[in-house]
């Protein structure tokens, strides 16, 4: 099949500090791909190579089977949606929105029949003729979007859209961006930390480590058996257990596995309850092991300082950080 | 806290702004006593005496009569708009490119830009007419082309602390909206930076309008109003030459004036503050 975008071995250093470091992903037609990974792993800075604002080292950006690698941002028809928003403040909100209209040249009437059209499905009709400085920040965020979103590009970038945004306004906006990509069909590229954006927007997880695409698949592949140690302590509320082998007879590797994946017992691994807390399903035990923090659900409250036992009914096995088996599945 | 306090605590301030805008305003207290006072009441005593003895019209209306007013005058308007403008045509990209290759650069080529005004006018401005004279550049597009060697280290680094404060990401996205560089220019970055560039503008206006040594090396013969008047005072026509003056500082009032209201201390911060 054809992909809408391939991102073949990209490079990207800042002066001695390598960025992107060949790295390589597909997105497909319509397809809603988060790219995840924590603060400073060149996230925005993919994004920023993609529609063409940041210069690439090595590598190659094919958008629907074309080559852009060399064009200028202009050039690309990738729209790009700021952290910040970046709407112009000299500007209304109606411009804002007309502004990539006029730059392909389109006419007034065509212009300001999309502007309305777009403002309608984005709500912000009412506020079209408003500065925007006196906008929410919810509003600049559908501004910001209805102005990627008017000219109809061949791809949507969003660096961390919602992450200026308040708790609950991120939460509605984060389902009607869903709703709203979903409706049009629109291929989007969505940058974030936020795991819960991930779990909730993504077809599939791109997951960024080290300038490469650590792991790709849904959400919940990657919570369940993730590729390597590393991303299976990145992707969870908590993170995935990882102890030595030795412990259940497996010398020489590591095993890992989620706090829900372990029954209590007699017999079994040996712990001693450092912190327990309580949550809607049970109570999450703290503790070390080897120096290893690691925490595990259980239904019965424990003291603190009391020592407990439990048997792991399901576990991946690692060798050199990367899975090469899955128990109990 | 109370209006009073505030006030009481800012007096040191007020008396402060009182003593320096009379240091400041003198000598046009003076121009006026003599441009307005009659003549022979001023040539009694060698400094003209602090309280007006009279009032006259006379010194005004001799001076517009008998003298050339109007050719200084255009002279000293074409060459001032021409620095202006001149400015703002090498500034604004020049500061958009330094803005570009980061602060620590940037601020290198400032300062030997700035190296220029740190030599005497005068030692600048000989070589240069000589150069300019073979160039056939005696005239008022010369005297033009070196005031902008005044006025352009300082137009630059106003103009380039306005794009350091603007959001680097406004550019950004503007260029993926589609906009090529001119049309980024146009429609974003100049509307936005307009006042460090009014800023630099009326700086430049206002240095080239009462700018001598250069005027008078490069062109010393039909040249800018402050050659003229000097050429007044020297020829001992002081009246006509008071009235003058006093007319000439007020496109500089006017000016100072549309200053005020821009210059933030943001234009020259170099945007580092925000």
């Amino acid at each position: 099949m054809t992909y809408k975008l391939q991102l073949q071995e990209l490079e990207k250093k800042f002066g001695s500090k390598t960025v992107l470091n060949k790295l390589s992903l597909d997105v497909e037609e319509g397809e809603f791909m988060v790219v995840l990974g924590p603060s400073g792993m060149g996230k925005s800075t993919l994004l920023r190579t993609v529609v063409g604002i940041e210069n690439l080292d090595g590598g190659k950006i094919i958008v629907e089977g074309e080559d852009v690698t060399r064009l200028p941002p202009h050039k690309r028809n990738i729209a790009m949606v700021f952290q910040n928003y970046a709407l112009y403040p000299n500007m209304n909100v109606y411009k804002n929105i007309a502004f990539p209209l006029k730059m392909i040249g389109e006419s007034k009437d065509v212009i300001d029949k999309k502007v309305n059209e777009i403002a309608s499905i984005l709500k912000i009709a009412d506020a079209l003729h408003q500065n925007v400085t006196t906008l929410s920040g919810g509003q600049k965020q559908r501004v910001a979007l209805a102005r990627a979103l008017v000219r109809n590009p061949k791809l949507f970038l969003l660096d961390e859209p919602l992450s200026n945004l308040d708790a609950r306004v991120r939460y509605d906006a984060r389902q009607e961006l869903r709703k709203l990509q979903q409706e049009l069909g629109h291929t989007f590229i969505y940058v974030t930390h936020d795991q819960t954006e991930a779990q909730s927007l993504a077809d599939r997880v791109a997951v960024l480590h080290n300038g490469t695409v650590e792991q790709i698949g849904p959400y919940d592949d990657l919570y369940e058996k993730p590729e390597t140690t590393w991303v299976g302590s990145f992707i969870g509320e908590y993170p995935m257990n990882i102890i030595d082998g030795s412990v259940i007879g497996r010398e020489g590797s590591q095993i890992g596995f989620r706090p829900s994946w372990v029954n209590e017992g007699d017999d079994g691994i040996q712990l001693t309850v450092q912190l327990c807390q309580a949550a809607e399903s049970g109570f999450f035990i703290m503790s070390t092991m080897d120096g290893k923090s690691i925490t595990i659900r259980v239904q019965k409250r424990h003291k603190i300082g009391s020592t407990m036992k439990f048997s792991l009914r399901r576990y991946n096995v690692y060798t050199d950080n990367r899975l090469v088996e899955e128990f109990g599945k | 806290m109370s209006v009073n306090s505030s006030w009481k605590s800012n007096l040191p301030l007020y008396i402060g702004a009182i003593i320096l805008s009379i240091i400041f305003f003198y000598p046009l207290y003076v121009l006026i006593l003599i441009t307005f006072v009659p003549a022979p009441l001023n040539n009694l005593s060698p400094y003209p005496p602090q309280i007006p003895p009279g009032f006259t019209f006379y010194n005004i209306i001799q001076a517009y009569s008998a003298l050339d007013l109007t050719g200084p005058v255009t002279r000293s308007f074409y060459v001032a708009m021409m620095v202006g403008g001149l400015s703002l045509a090498l500034g604004i990209p020049a500061a958009y490119g330094l803005n570009k290759i980061g602060v620590r650069t940037a601020n290198k080529f400032i300062i030997f830009f700035f190296l220029i005004n740190m030599m005497p006018g005068i030692v600048v401005a000989i070589p240069i007419s000589v150069e300019f004279l073979k160039l056939g550049l005696s005239n008022m597009y010369g005297v033009a082309l070196a005031q902008e060697l005044v006025v352009l280290p300082l137009s630059i680094f106003i103009i380039l602390g306005g794009f350091r404060a603007l959001p680097r990401d406004l550019e950004n996205q503007a260029r993926v909206d589609g906009a090529n560089l001119p049309t980024t220019m146009y429609r974003i970055l100049i509307p936005m930076n307009r006042s460090a560039i009014l800023v630099a503008f009326l700086l430049s206006w206002m240095t080239s309008w009462d700018e001598f040594t250069y005027a008078v090396i490069i062109s010393p013969v039909k040249s800018t109003f402050p050659v003229q008047l000097y050429n007044y005072v020297t020829r001992a026509v002081s009246f006509e030459a008071s009235a003058f003056a006093l007319t000439f500082t007020i496109p500089v009032i006017i000016v100072a004036v549309v200053l005020q209201k821009y210059l933030k201390s943001q234009s020259f911060t170099g945007g580092l503050s925000s």
